[in-house]
């Protein structure tokens, strides 16, 4: 009984170790392959509704992961039922006879690890929602089509448009290349953050309005904890915040760091740059420099969550407020939605990341941030699966007809049918317009897209960084330990981009 | 039975158990093997892997969160033997004394029925438990130690041990059924001897009843060891390895950088170090149990 309890002990780790190994079935070897554009993608452009596109002959079925825009959805949580995007579809196979597209209504709790595991058997889904930073750093290198020479060439579903890409924001594509400039997603939404509020609560604190600066903000969270209410409690994202103040505070130099790899947009290559370069590292005195100003407010805040991971304790905190035990709520314009779902029984309000003043911190540039956080990383995000990541794309045909599909989906007048009937991102194309719920924080998305931050450089980065940020916020080291610790993982990180892409950042 | 006869009913034997054969080497032996050889790999989990020598390997000597994470794993295995041990093996003498075997059967019975209980249920509940508005310090409010009240998941100095405590009272029914079997199988002979010797109570159970268990703590010792070795669960989902690293586990190093970094080359060499580490362990096991029968 021992020695098989002991072998099972064995089994076990040899089973977690298989889970590891198995993967390795389907290696590709050809990761960065993308097989070249269609030469003649564009031959029907110029009459909208009468082009086929470029779907050839080719029947079957189009299997597509749509996040936030699932149609129909039965097995998504808090998906509220949507058709737009299913309409889209039965325009299309209409079109196209023969084409069925297949929307995959599943929830993936990692879909980090869903996407790997799927590549790695060759079962992704043709089309996949992927956001640009994990396509350009998290995920294997190889599994999404480049769609740079598409961007290129007409979309016959545009008229009036020489190339897809001048449908597109131009600012985003740019912003949204890998460091060796492609593009591997069409990228259609914005998501907006703001600070959300219970007003019941504000004004049982005997507060009449929200915060319009950061002294007041601070002064709000005091007033609510000396009333006995929970002013704020949560796991303040490293990544988010990071964006908001560094944003401010290298204002200056944006242009500048967005330049290192010769295009419009801070890319992994420009931060990694920035890191080396003493720029974006604690060797500048801005780069820590919002800490102690944000551990001010934090300070107000119930200590529960402040050490804890985002992820882990993320929707705890949501549920609190949505139950109305905290006052304020930092999160994406998706809240709303929830609140509405929550049935919550108090009105709620929202404001925006306060302009910082002189006053506040002599590292500001007084820039309007407010829009730094959110930007292009919401749900309208597809990728193409690459042949070695989906063995269907294999057949004769199939990729030029998935990508007509996303041609097809990638326009204009789709993008903000899609967007809005969902009611809580940001159509960001030109020529497209937010829904009314979202008016109030679409300005967010009309401020230019200056974000900087860092996390690029490696995979791992964001989730380390936060780790030594809430020791720090919950008091359990100093700035002077933090300092040193987030320095050991900016070399660390930069160290390891320079290994993965073959890069020398010294040359810039 | 002539040498043709003997060769077809040992051959009908093997193919019998030839199934099973290749079903331990697919899924035991072969993977042993793709780790042993990804560990010297750059693997990303999708493209093909490159030789990359011992740089992994060089990586784990000077990597601080798998020494953090080491350190942390040693304070687990050392309480949970201590947990897997001391109180089951009370409650198992508990039940033992009982005169009445209607009473020893509902009692085993009643501490056995939780384990029908998921241990992600378990994980979940202490989860909200802990929290900081949860029952435990609520209930310490009630009774006055509002000083006692802590972030029990929250402070880096606590959080491990909270963890590791979760599951008061810690009888493991399991190990409480081991301990009373081996109790069970004390002669009555010895016993008799022992109480006209005077051996009762307290000197019954350090004499008699503690070195007569002494098999069934050895298995319960290298069980646990292993089992706090390999358990990632706790760890994952109530802390994520937090706050800071101070519930970073080796495995949970292992799961992050393979699943998050899609360093899967490294995470292989992290398992593939804990799989000679644990296998040492089970060869230890063997040849005590061996020796000891």
């Amino acid at each position: 009984m021992v020695t098989n309890n002991g072998v099972r002990s064995s089994a076990a780790l040899a089973a977690l170790v298989l889970l590891l190994s198995a993967c390795g079935g389907n290696n590709a070897t050809g990761g960065n392959s993308a097989s070249p554009a269609p030469a003649s993608s564009g031959a029907a452009s110029g009459t909208e509704g009468s082009a086929a596109g470029a779907a050839g002959n080719w029947t079957g079925t189009i299997t597509m992961y749509a996040q936030s825009y699932t149609p129909n959805a039965k097995n998504i949580a808090g998906l509220k039922q949507q058709t737009a995007l299913q309409d889209v579809a039965d325009e299309y196979e209409a079109a196209h006879p023969g084409i069925k597209i297949e929307f995959v209504d599943e929830e993936f709790k990692d879909y980090t690890q869903t996407v790997r595991v799927k590549a790695a058997a060759g079962e992704l889904f043709d089309v996949f929602w992927g956001q640009w930073a994990d396509l350009n750093n998290t995920f294997p290198k190889g599994i999404a089509e480049d769609l740079t020479p598409y961007f290129n060439q007409p979309n016959p579903y545009i008229p009036g448009k020489a190339t897809w890409g001048e449908a597109m924001n131009a600012t985003v594509v740019s912003e949204t290349k890998s460091p060796d400039g492609k593009s591997y997603n069409i990228n259609g939404d914005y998501v907006a953050t703001a600070f959300f509020y219970n007003k019941d609560l504000f004004a049982q604190a005997g507060i009449s309005a929200p915060p319009g600066s950061w002294a007041e903000l601070i002064e709000t969270t005091k007033k609510l904890k000396d009333a006995g209410i929970t002013a704020m409690s949560q796991a303040p994202d490293y990544d988010w915040f990071q964006r908001h103040f560094l944003s401010d505070f290298y204002a200056g130099e944006f242009e500048q760091i967005a330049g290192y790899d010769q295009s419009p947009g801070v890319s992994s290559l420009d931060q990694s740059v920035a890191i080396d370069k003493g720029l974006l590292n604690t060797s500048d005195e801005r780069f820590m420099g919002w800490w102690p100003l944000f551990k001010q407010l934090t300070d107000n805040w119930k200590q529960d969550y402040l050490s804890s991971d985002p992820g882990v304790v993320g929707s705890n905190a949501r549920n609190d407020f949505l139950a109305g035990k905290t006052a304020i709520f930092y999160d994406g314009s998706w809240l709303p939605e929830n609140a509405k779902d929550a049935n919550v029984n108090f009105e709620l309000g929202s404001f925006n990341f306060p302009v910082l003043t002189q006053s506040d911190t002599p590292y500001t540039t007084g820039t309007d941030v407010s829009g730094a956080v959110g930007g292009p990383n919401a749900a309208f995000q597809f990728a193409v699966a690459t042949k070695q990541a989906d063995s269907t794309m294999k057949e004769e045909g199939k990729q030029a007809a998935v990508i007509d599909w996303l041609q097809f989906v990638g326009t204009p007048a789709n993008v903000e049918r899609i967007v809005n009937e969902h009611g809580t991102f940001v159509p960001t194309w030109p020529d497209t317009k937010p829904a009314e719920s979202m008016t109030e924080l679409a300005n967010q998305a009309s401020n230019e897209l200056k974000a900087l931050g860092v996390g690029g450089s490696s995979p791992n980065m964001t989730k380390n960084m936060q780790r030594i940020f809430g020791l720090y916020l919950s008091g359990n080291i100093d700035l002077a330990k933090a300092t040193s610790e987030v320095q050991k993982e900016l070399d660390a990180a930069i160290k390891e981009y320079q290994s993965k892409n073959s890069v020398d950042l010294g040359t810039y | 039975m002539t040498g043709k006869t003997k060769l077809k009913t040992a051959l009908t034997g093997y193919a019998f158990i030839l199934p099973t054969f290749i079903f331990l080497i697919w899924f035991m032996y072969y993977p042993v093997y793709q780790a042993l050889i990804g560990a010297f790999t750059d693997w990303d989990g999708f493209n093909a892997p490159h030789y990359i020598g011992l740089d992994n390997f060089v990586r784990l000597v000077g990597d601080e969160v798998l020494r953090q994470s080491t350190i942390n794993a040693l304070i687990w295995v050392v309480l949970s033997i201590v947990l897997a041990v001391v109180p089951p093996f009370l409650v198992a003498e508990l039940i033992f004394h009982l005169r009445r075997e209607r009473a020893q059967y509902v009692y085993r019975t009643l501490f056995v029925v939780p384990i029908v209980i998921p241990g992600i249920v378990t994980i979940l509940l202490w989860r909200f438990l802990y929290q900081g508005d949860g029952a435990i310090n609520q209930l310490l409010k009630l009774i006055g130690l509002d000083s006692l009240q802590q972030l029990w998941l929250g402070d880096p100095n606590i959080a491990l041990y909270s963890i590791i405590l979760m599951g008061f009272p810690w009888i493991s029914a399991f190990n409480l059924l081991i301990f009373y079997s081996g109790l069970q199988s004390i002669s009555s002979e010895v016993l008799e001897a022992a109480r006209l010797e005077g051996a009762t109570g307290w000197k019954r159970v350090w004499r008699i009843d503690i070195p007569s268990s002494y098999p069934q703590l050895r298995l319960i010792v290298i069980l646990t060891l292993i089992g706090s070795l390999q358990n990632i669960i706790p760890p994952l989902i109530m802390t994520n390895g937090g706050p800071g690293y101070s519930t970073y586990v080796p495995i949970l190093h292992m799961y992050n950088v393979s699943t998050v970094n899609g360093e899967f080359g490294y995470g292989m060499s992290i398992a593939l170090v804990m799989f000679v580490i644990i296998l040492l362990l089970t060869l230890i096991n063997m040849k005590l149990i061996k020796s000891e029968s």
